[in-house]
């Protein structure tokens, strides 16, 4: 309850600045130039805030916890991808003028099929990207506060959509920035704190991992979702009315709401496709996909979705807008990485302690609520209450601010490229589009947050990368390579994404390729793309359109706030 | 605050007219460069692209080559610094600040080229 009550003033103090920053700003010319006056360091905060999800909050600490030392790849390919973004796509990006890749895709190649097919494919990453937000903001809640699943869900979806009609994020970019600031302290602030109150015994088993083969004391574990464990001995466990019962060996079926507790000695049953937790294979500082041996394919595969994805997300790009020129929106991208590598030292943190301290969460199938179930664990007192009521709301912060932003890109490119209608029209789709991420989240509690996010990822990296690397820097693009390359990389990730979640097992490496299939619909997209384009002919503008994107914005008049330039150097062009 | 006036919308003729039509971006015009602009654009395009290469390089064999080594050199979990073992700082500490470096270092060198 506490947790819950750490949540109001959060999302209170977002709706004020909100409120506030739309007060501040009433002028006309204040109104006129807002956006000039953004620096590369509010926007970068402001970027890192809009892009710190639940994923990163919760989701790469539960995935260490699940599959071992190698999720931290997560966070590095979800940093590197702003450098990626910094190389190919900021500065050309803020000078085509576009806020959105449909604009863009319009603005480069004249095609309003391009356009259209930009907007779904906006729409399918807004799916993939939300659920599991809302997914994990609900497990969360019902976590904190022992309530059923469905109603965490429920309350983050109403919330999003309150906070949306009182106009919570109408300052945008000052929400951000502020928001980007609360969860970098509410994350590190605590894992300093669980650091020093471990005690110097946990701090050596959270580097020292033995495998969790026998539980060191009686474990309730509760089971919020449908979990398949093998057991290989028989073992005693009691159920929450205190009837003793025997496991025999095999496989058993766990369903959701139960609550088993085993007894202290016995053994830990497997869970299956996913690797011993604190094993030999755990602690490899490779991303051993569905435990199926292939370590390196299932790092690189990771690697490469989320690298070439972050330069497409629709809620990230709208945010470079916000910079003035070229030359700022590519500093912007720069800081960003700063701030980004900032808050992704500390993940594994979490990851390393909650692997000796709720190894039972491995079980349970949630391991998303490592972070906030860790606080409780080592203080039982008022402090473990208040840091875990701190970490709630830290999540719930990164909730907000990706949700937010994501349903209204998601609605705009509804109301927008979809089916144009006027501003009244985009109020009233965000809020449907808010239902329909809540219908959708009831069903995938059983999905990792950070499994999903990736494959939003996937989905940019095999559509909009290609689209947007080629259309910068290649004037050979034609609209019907770039539809066929998008159509390609659409068609390929989406279904792979259908078999996995629905089709059946499939073993070792080709069971890779299909969980994760960025490391050919990647090279699928970009090959259709110049491939289709090399049969057709560009059009006659088409370098122009290239070539403009790359052209500097004129200096400045009057004083500016640039720094001095290294002296020393006479390369004028 | 007191007596607070309802906000409107501040937006030129030309812009009324065109959300009155029912389109908020107006028609679609081909592109124009002046041919001084062009010169300069087509120069800054290469030296951009050569520096955007050697970059993208570099992050390659960042992200491609710690994963290789973790590969090839299973030694590096048993060993350890300050208790912690040496692959496992490799990835939670070692990249970001190289990826800052590299950000940095790459920015500097686009902002150079546009120099004027």
């Amino acid at each position: 309850m506490v947790a819950l009550m750490a949540v109001a003033p959060l999302v209170l103090v977002t709706l004020l600045i909100g409120l506030r920053g739309v007060a501040a700003m009433r002028t006309t010319s204040d109104f006129l130039v807002a956006s000039r006056r953004v620096s590369p360091l509010l926007n970068s905060a402001a970027v890192s805030g809009e892009y710190l999800s639940a994923a990163s909050f919760l989701g790469v600490a539960g995935l260490i916890v699940k599959d071992g030392v190698g999720a931290l790849w997560y966070p590095v390919g979800f940093t590197a991808g702003y450098i990626a973004m910094l190389i190919l796509v900021a500065a050309p990006m803020r000078r085509s003028g576009a806020l959105t890749v449909p604009d863009f895709a319009e603005a480069r190649l004249a095609s309003p099929g391009l356009r259209r097919l930009s907007a779904l494919v906006v729409l399918v990453i807004g799916v993939l990207y939300l659920v599991p937000q809302f997914r994990t903001a609900g497990l969360v809640l019902s976590a904190v506060s022992s309530t059923p699943y469905w109603v965490g869900v429920v309350i983050s979806g109403t919330v999003v959509s309150a906070t949306l009609a009182l106009g919570g994020m109408r300052a945008a970019t000052y929400v951000q920035a502020f928001q980007f600031v609360v969860k970098l302290l509410l994350f590190i602030v605590p894992a300093i704190w669980l650091v020093a109150q471990v005690g110097p015994e946990v701090r050596h088993s959270a580097v020292h991992p033995v495998e969790f083969t026998r539980f060191d004391r009686d474990t309730p574990v509760s089971f919020q979702v449908d979990v398949v464990l093998e057991v290989d001995t028989p073992t005693v466990v009691r159920s929450s009315d205190g009837q003793e019962s025997v496991l025999t060996p095999g496989r058993l079926d766990v369903q959701a709401g139960q609550t088993l507790v085993f007894e202290k000695g016995g053994q830990v049953p497997a869970v299956r496709g996913a690797a011993p937790l604190g094993g030999e294979e755990w602690q490899r500082p490779l991303l051993n996909t569905n435990n199926a041996g292939y370590p390196l394919l299932g790092t690189l595969a990771i690697l490469t979705a989320t690298v070439l994805g972050t330069m497409g997300l629709p809620h990230v790009l709208m945010r470079f807008h916000t910079s003035p020129d070229g030359r700022s929106a590519r500093r912007t991208a720069a800081i960003t990485v700063a701030l980004l590598g900032m808050f992704y030292l500390f993940p594994g943190v979490y990851g390393a302690l909650g692997h000796v301290l709720v190894p039972q969460l491995y079980l349970s199938g949630t391991t998303d609520t490592v972070v906030v179930a860790l606080p409780t664990q080592v203080d039982t007192g008022w402090a473990g209450t208040a840091f875990s009521a701190l970490l709630t709301a830290g999540a719930f912060a990164a909730f907000l601010a990706t949700s937010l932003g994501l349903l209204l890109a998601v609605s705009g490119a509804i109301a927008h490229d979809l089916v144009p209608g006027g501003l009244r029209r985009v109020r009233i789709t965000v809020l449907l589009a808010a239902a329909a991420m809540v219908l959708l989240a009831l069903p995938s509690a059983r999905l990792d947050a950070g499994v999903l996010v990736t494959w939003g990822f996937t989905v940019t990296a095999a559509t909009f990368c290609p689209l947007l690397v080629l259309g910068i820097w290649w004037s050979g693009l034609t609209r019907t390579g770039a539809l066929s390359g998008m159509l390609a990389g659409l068609l390929g990730t989406s279904g792979a994404i259908v078999l996995a979640l629905a089709g059946p097992q499939v073993d070792g490496w080709q069971g890779i390729l299909i969980t994760q299939p960025a490391p050919w619909a990647v090279p699928l997209a970009f090959a259709t793309m110049v491939v289709v384009s090399l049969f057709g002919r560009p059009s006659p503008w088409a370098r122009k359109a290239m070539l403009r994107l790359h052209l500097d914005e004129p200096p400045p008049h009057g004083p500016t706030a640039d720094p001095p330039q290294p002296p020393g150097d006479d390369r004028s062009a | 605050m007191p007596n607070r006036a309802r906000r409107v919308a501040v937006t030129s003729p030309q812009t009324r007219l065109a959300h009155s039509r029912g389109r908020a971006r107006g028609r679609w015009r081909v592109p124009r460069l002046e041919s001084t602009d062009a010169e300069r654009a087509a120069e800054l395009y290469r030296r951009q692209r050569a520096l955007g290469a050697v970059s993208l390089l570099l992050v390659l064999i960042l992200l491609v080559g710690l994963p290789l080594v973790f590969w090839a050199w299973p030694e590096l979990d048993s060993v350890r610094l300050a208790g912690v073992p040496v692959s496992w700082l490799m990835l939670a500490v070692l990249p970001y600040p190289l990826m800052a470096f590299l950000s940095w270092w790459q920015l500097r060198g686009a902002e150079r080229i546009e120099e004027r």
